[in-house]
């Protein structure tokens, strides 16, 4: 199986993350309106194609990795599986204690997929570096991983602020302003660390 | 483990990119495996043994642990 380009994987999850958003604006919100149960579900699911997608993308990825980066790969889920059993775990439990509220829970549930790709990432990321990388996520060939989450940011406040203009969903808009705030937080994170080694190049 | 990979490589004016092109590898781990840092499964030290066209172990030698 040939290795996975950089940039060629870029361009298919750019693409996938397009369309999610398009499905997302378009077709979800179609779901509180529908009378048939089943166009109900239809609706709603549809966003979760293009993330399925992605996941696939991501295995395709890693068994096209080489044994190295495949070891990172394996650390990076270990770790991710970790942080999200245990908040899914401890929301399971303050949710069967009422001490959360199901509009709470879905918040928590909503989080774990971003959750476990950030854990994934920075946890790769120092997997990669024990081995001498200069990170997982900063392979040559591909766009610098600032860039990356700061577009992933862009994407959430545009859907944040469509979703505020459209609808007036001030919960789903505040979460996604949220997903947007945490991206964008990992992106200046990356960013600074990023211009302080250039700045730095005897470190 | 120790290894004479990039001494190998060097020989052959290649780059770690041009090396890892050949071992169908990144060159992450081209990188990882001349630092030592990283020591290759067996298939591989097999394919970088044959392309340099010697024994693996007049390639890579045990450490001192």
């Amino acid at each position: 199986m040939p290795r996975f380009s950089g940039r060629d994987y870029d361009r298919r999850m750019m693409t996938a993350m397009a369309v999610y958003v398009v499905v997302f604006l378009t077709v979800w919100p179609l779901a509180r309106s529908a009378a048939a149960p089943l166009m109900k579900i239809t609706y709603a699911l549809t966003p979760v194609l293009p993330l399925l997608y992605v996941i696939w993308l991501m295995a395709q990825r890693i068994l096209r990795s080489d044994e190295l980066e495949q070891r990172t790969h394996l650390i990076g889920i270990g770790v991710a599986a970790v942080v999200a059993s245990i908040v899914s775990i401890v929301a399971g439990f303050l949710a069967a204690a009422n001490v959360m509220t199901l509009q709470d829970t879905s918040v928590v549930l909503v989080w774990i997929f971003p959750l476990m790709m950030i854990a994934y990432g920075i946890a790769r990321t120092r997997a990669a570096r024990r081995y001498g990388s200069s990170g997982a996520c900063d392979d040559e060939d591909r766009m610098p991983v600032y860039l990356r989450f700061l577009g992933a940011s862009a994407i959430f406040s545009f859907i944040a602020a469509i979703v505020y203009l459209r609808t007036g969903e001030e919960e789903i808009a505040a979460m996604m302003l949220g997903m947007a705030a945490a991206l964008g937080s990992v992106a200046a994170f990356f960013g600074i660390r990023r211009w302080r080694r250039r700045s730095s190049p005897s470190e | 483990m120790n290894n004479h990979l990039r001494h190998l490589r060097e020989q052959r004016a290649w780059s770690q990119g041009d090396l890892a092109e050949r071992l169908d590898v990144s060159r992450q781990t081209v990188n990882a495996i001349e630092t030592s840092k990283y020591d290759p499964s067996l298939p591989l030290a097999f394919k970088i043994a044959r392309l340099f066209r010697q024994s693996i172990e007049s390639i890579f030698e045990p450490g001192k642990d």
